[in-house]
């Protein structure tokens, strides 16, 4: 028997208030002189007794009746048969939990780990069986029950410890499971671990250990750790295009020292070179940061390290990888009719700051050769009436290696010429002047796909609106089926048109870019939203300074489809299989390290770095620990019947209340039938 | 207790018990008390009726004709009746409980301070009769004993008696009837004011004995409003002021019980009296002392 609501047991205190009436009163009853107790001795006792009988029987139904109230109040249930205890002769059913998470690093903690789990596997008796689960982030089964000391005690040699953060919740849900295959044993769980509390998310969870297992907890915790690590690493400029790297590296050092501050040399080093040093000094408990820049870059990928000489325990957080690319800025060919001024506002666009990655180079459509045209990245046609042939043949071989190209179709363009180049995704039918043609003075491109990386500067921004161009001329085309059209006038007709998946890599832009059919180039939206385009169309991508273990990195195929591979720091290779052009996969570094990412020809450098949280190694209580994960003897049934799904006996065994209510009715009935009689009587 | 005569009595002509109180000097009250008394009673065609000539009394309309000394209205010319002395000259003992139960009152009277004037009422009355007047007070024992006499300055002896009074001890009758019979040679009347705190075998058989000598015997049984009603609500110990013991009490589980108890006690009493030509009268301490007194010369006159 249990109850829902005992706090309304305090409502039977309330018993207690007629009882000590009746003795107060009793204590206080004054003295009465009375002249002789001659006839009140007469009285026979027996009358007195059954008087008294009368009413201790109705203060005894009144105190019932608030009894029965308070106990429907507190909502009994009756609990489960209880399970018969195990004897200590029966098999004992045994999980070690292994903490293998980067912080058991520490000092010799591994060492005491296995030296602790080795005594555990030797006190096994021959019936009892074990299970051991290595856990770090995540919680793998090291071994599934066995009795065979052999065979578990190897599996304990084979565990090494991780670079991975501390999670204990997952492990104690995969201990739950293996504990359950324990059926009649008495189940018994083992946690070896430094009880880092950063493993441990506060927010309530559901507990998840039975009450019936008996937890055993091994602290190899640190209380005072005088570690000093590198919590984390800023590259302002993963990517530069400049020889001298322009931007910073910041370096935030933890001292987790409780009590002293500590002087340490941080270095900064690319390609094994040191090309960087400064001594810190971090208070206690506190941090700091070493600020690093002005050195040369060589072209390519450049692995990073900034390394602090420090003689802690902790070895694993003195180390901080991180990863810079230097690279040649795109060069962006621009083809134009050769007239005055017509490329002049892209032209500006691309080189309005040295910060920008872009170099410009602009020809006449008559000048334009094949080979000048591989030699681009990105290739704009500024509205041209006509290309050569051979150039309009390259442009479509060109983009198969992943040139992006771009093609502007204004007044110069020759429509007749254009509508007849099949790969365009377009059809021009017809040059547009809205004053004569629409009738009103000028259409504004009104909508736009908002999920186009093209678009991806106008995603937050309020100040910079795409309909504030406005345009009085226009070509009007047609979409081919394939084609998206990522933008639009406001009559409808197609502004900004992709090339199908197929043809991946061209961009058409249906009115000029410089000011004579429209004030676009004057307006704020021109620059992020050519400049973006251009991006799209190199599949310029900005690198990340490093990552994170456990982190998911993606993988893009650049043109085309590609075959991916990841060379991990021991230099093996993991293949990530064939990967559609503009499709992504994931994959998770299992280690950290400098991992090297092959997609078909392309090959970029990723740091990996283990999670800095790790470097924290202050404590939890294990107690606290075990007592939140572990349910009481309540959650543990009322887990059991809702598991079940026997609702119906679960309902049953809470009807208790409505019983006392009724016992608690028919003693009130009692009472009131007695009360009247005794009033008439009397 | 009350009869159907003293409830035609108007209120006014009867002193309040608690104004006695109040007046120390016993010889005083008794006065008020019988004055008032016998003025309520000079219509009575029973006062001195006797053989022995006393004094000269003005005629008044409604004494008999014969009365009239016709000698002196020859002489005098005026209408004057006889008295005559020896009718009521009697010994008259008034026997005055002591015991402790007659502390006991509820309001402001205690039960021996309405006795305490009742006797000495009595007594002034007797004496002004000029009958023997006497007086005996008791509980287990004889606590004091005037003996009844005529002589001047009796009556302060008794009034001094009645002031020493000192209740304390339980009730006896046994014994100081015993005495009694024993002492008493001559008829008389016997007054006994009493609460009858003790078996009425012993009280009868005690008076049954003096009344066998030929005394005359009123019994007047003296009773406190509350002990007559007990009005009592709350628990309480109750302490018999007699023995000094106590009792847990709770009123409601005994006042049926103990009122049908006193009522047969008093039935028993009052009915064996009866059957000896005992007077019984029953005083209610919180009524007026001269309504009793009345009362009962009022109903002991109709039945002489």
């Amino acid at each position: 028997m249990s109850l829902l609501n005992p706090f309304f047991l305090f409502g039977s205190l309330a018993l207690a208030i007629p009882v000590l009436i009746h003795l107060v009163r009793r204590e206080k009853s004054e003295i009465v002189p009375f002249s002789s107790l001659m006839f009140l001795l007469k009285v026979p006792k027996r009358s007195i007794r059954q008087q008294k009988m009368k009413n201790l029987l109705l203060m005894a139904l009144r105190l019932l009746i608030l009894a029965l109230l308070v106990g429907a109040f507190a909502r009994p249930y009756m609990t489960q048969p209880a399970k018969p205890v195990p004897s200590s002769i029966s098999n004992r059913g045994t999980v070690l939990m292994l903490d293998n998470s980067y912080s058991m690093q520490y000092g010799d903690n591994f060492k005491k780990l296995k030296d602790e789990a080795a005594k555990r596997i030797d006190g096994l008796r021959a019936s009892d069986r074990m299970a051991i689960i290595a856990f770090n982030e995540s919680a793998s089964l090291l071994m599934r029950p066995t009795g065979d000391k052999n065979t578990l005690k190897a599996a304990v040699d084979t565990l090494e410890p991780s670079f991975a953060g501390t999670r204990y919740y997952e492990a104690f849900t995969l201990a739950d499971r293996v504990l359950g295959e324990f059926s009649g044993d008495q189940k018994q769980l083992v946690v070896i671990s430094d009880f880092q509390r950063n493993g441990w998310n506060r927010s309530s969870r559901e507990s998840v250990i039975d009450n019936d297992v008996k937890t055993e907890t091994v602290n190899l915790g640190i209380k005072d750790s005088n570690n000093v690590g590198i919590d984390s690493v800023i590259v302002e400029q993963p990517t530069s295009f400049s020889r001298t790297y322009t931007g910073r590296i910041i370096a935030r050092i933890h001292n987790y020292n409780q009590e002293k501050p500590v002087v340490v040399p941080v270095v900064v080093m690319l390609d094994d070179k040191e090309v960087g040093k400064k001594d810190v000094t971090v208070s206690a408990k506190g941090t700091a940061l070493a600020e690093f820049n002005g050195f040369d870059l060589r072209l390519g990928f450049l692995k990073g390290r900034v390394r602090i000489n420090s003689d802690d325990p902790l070895k694993v957080d003195n180390e901080f990888l991180f990863s810079i690319e230097r690279r040649e800025k795109l060069n962006v060919l621009v083809v134009d009719a050769g007239k005055a001024k017509q490329s002049q506002y892209l032209k500006q666009a691309y080189t309005s700051s040295a910060e920008l990655p872009f170099e410009i180079t602009n020809v006449t459509a008559s000048a334009i050769t094949p080979e000048e045209l591989a030699k681009h990245e990105v290739v704009i046609i500024n509205d041209v009436p006509r290309l050569p042939e051979k150039v309009r043949d390259k442009m479509d071989e060109l983009r198969k290696t992943g040139q992006g190209q771009m093609v502007i179709l204004g007044e110069n363009a020759d429509i007749s010429w254009w509508s007849a180049y099949p790969k365009l995704p377009v059809k021009p039918v017809q040059k547009i002047f809205v004053a004569r043609d629409r009738g009103k003075p000028f259409v504004s491109m009104t909508s736009y796909d908002r999920n186009h990386p093209i678009f991806k500067p106008f995603e937050k921004s309020t100040r910079v609106a795409m309909n504030s161009a406005q345009f009085i001329g226009y070509m009007s085309a047609e979409a081919k089926p394939d084609a998206a059209v990522l933008a639009k006038f406001e009559d409808g007709s197609p502004a900004i048109v992709e090339s199908s998946k197929d043809d991946h890599g061209l961009l058409v832009f249906n009115s000029t870019v410089d000011t004579r059919w429209n004030d676009f180039p004057y307006k704020t939206s021109f620059l992020p939203l050519f400049q973006e385009m251009i991006r799209y169309l190199s599949r310029y991508n900005e690198s990340r300074g490093w990552y994170q273990l456990g982190e998911g990195i993606s993988v893009t195929a650049g043109v085309g489809n590609a075959t991916a591979a990841v060379i991990d720091p021991k230099g093996e290779r993991q293949s990530l299989g064939d990967i559609v052009a503009g499709q992504s996969k994931f994959f998770t570094p299992s280690m950290p390290g400098f991992h090297e990412i092959r997609v078909g020809p392309d090959t970029r450098m990723i740091a990996v770095n283990p999670p800095s949280s790790e470097g924290n190694l202050d404590p939890m209580p294990p107690d606290e620990l075990i007592a939140s994960v572990q349910r009481t003897q309540g959650e543990s049934q009322q887990a059991g019947f809702l598991a079940s799904d026997e609702k119906d006996e679960y309902a049953r065994r809470q009807m208790g209340w409505w019983y006392l209510l009724l016992f608690a009715l028919l003693a009130g009935m009692t009472e009131i039938y007695i009360a009247n009689r005794r009033y008439k009587t009397s | 207790m009350s009869t159907p005569v003293a409830d035609k009595l108007p209120a006014t002509r009867f002193i309040d018990p608690k104004v006695l109180i109040r007046i120390q000097n016993l010889e005083l009250v008794a006065r008020t008390v019988v004055e008032g008394f016998v003025q309520g009673l000079h219509r009575s065609p029973y006062m001195g009726f006797s053989v022995d000539f006393a004094a000269y009394r003005q005629y008044m309309p409604g004494d008999e004709i014969r009365r009239i000394d016709w000698n002196v209205f020859g002489r005098s010319d005026r209408l004057y009746v006889k008295l005559y002395e020896g009718e009521t000259n009697t010994r008259v003992l008034v026997m005055l409980d002591v015991s402790g139960s007659m502390r006991y009152g509820s309001g402001e009277v205690t039960k021996i301070d309405y006795a305490r004037i009742l006797a000495a009422s009595l007594c002034y009355f007797s004496h002004h009769q000029r009958d023997g007047v006497g007086l005996l007070t008791f509980d287990t024992e004889i606590r004091g004993h005037v003996p009844p006499s005529r002589r001047r300055g009796q009556m302060l002896t008794i009034l001094s008696e009645l002031d020493r009074v000192q209740p304390s001890q339980q009730t006896e009758f046994r014994k100081p009837l015993r005495f009694l019979a024993e002492y008493l040679t001559r008829r008389g009347v016997i007054v006994v004011i009493s609460d009858l705190y003790d078996e009425p075998d012993n009280i009868i058989a005690g008076l049954k004995a003096l009344k066998a000598k030929g005394n005359d015997i009123i019994v007047f049984h003296i009773m406190d409003n509350f002990e007559l009603t007990f009005p009592f609500e709350d628990m309480a110990q109750f302490e018999d002021m007699e023995t000094q013991k106590k009792l847990h009490v709770i009123p409601e589980y005994l006042r049926t019980q103990y009122l049908a108890i006193l009522k047969e006690h008093m039935e028993r009493i009052s009915k064996e009296l009866a059957g000896t030509r005992i007077d019984y009268c029953l005083m209610d301490t919180s009524k007026p002392l001269d309504s009793g007194l009345f009362t009962y010369l009022a109903a002991r006159s109709k039945s002489v």
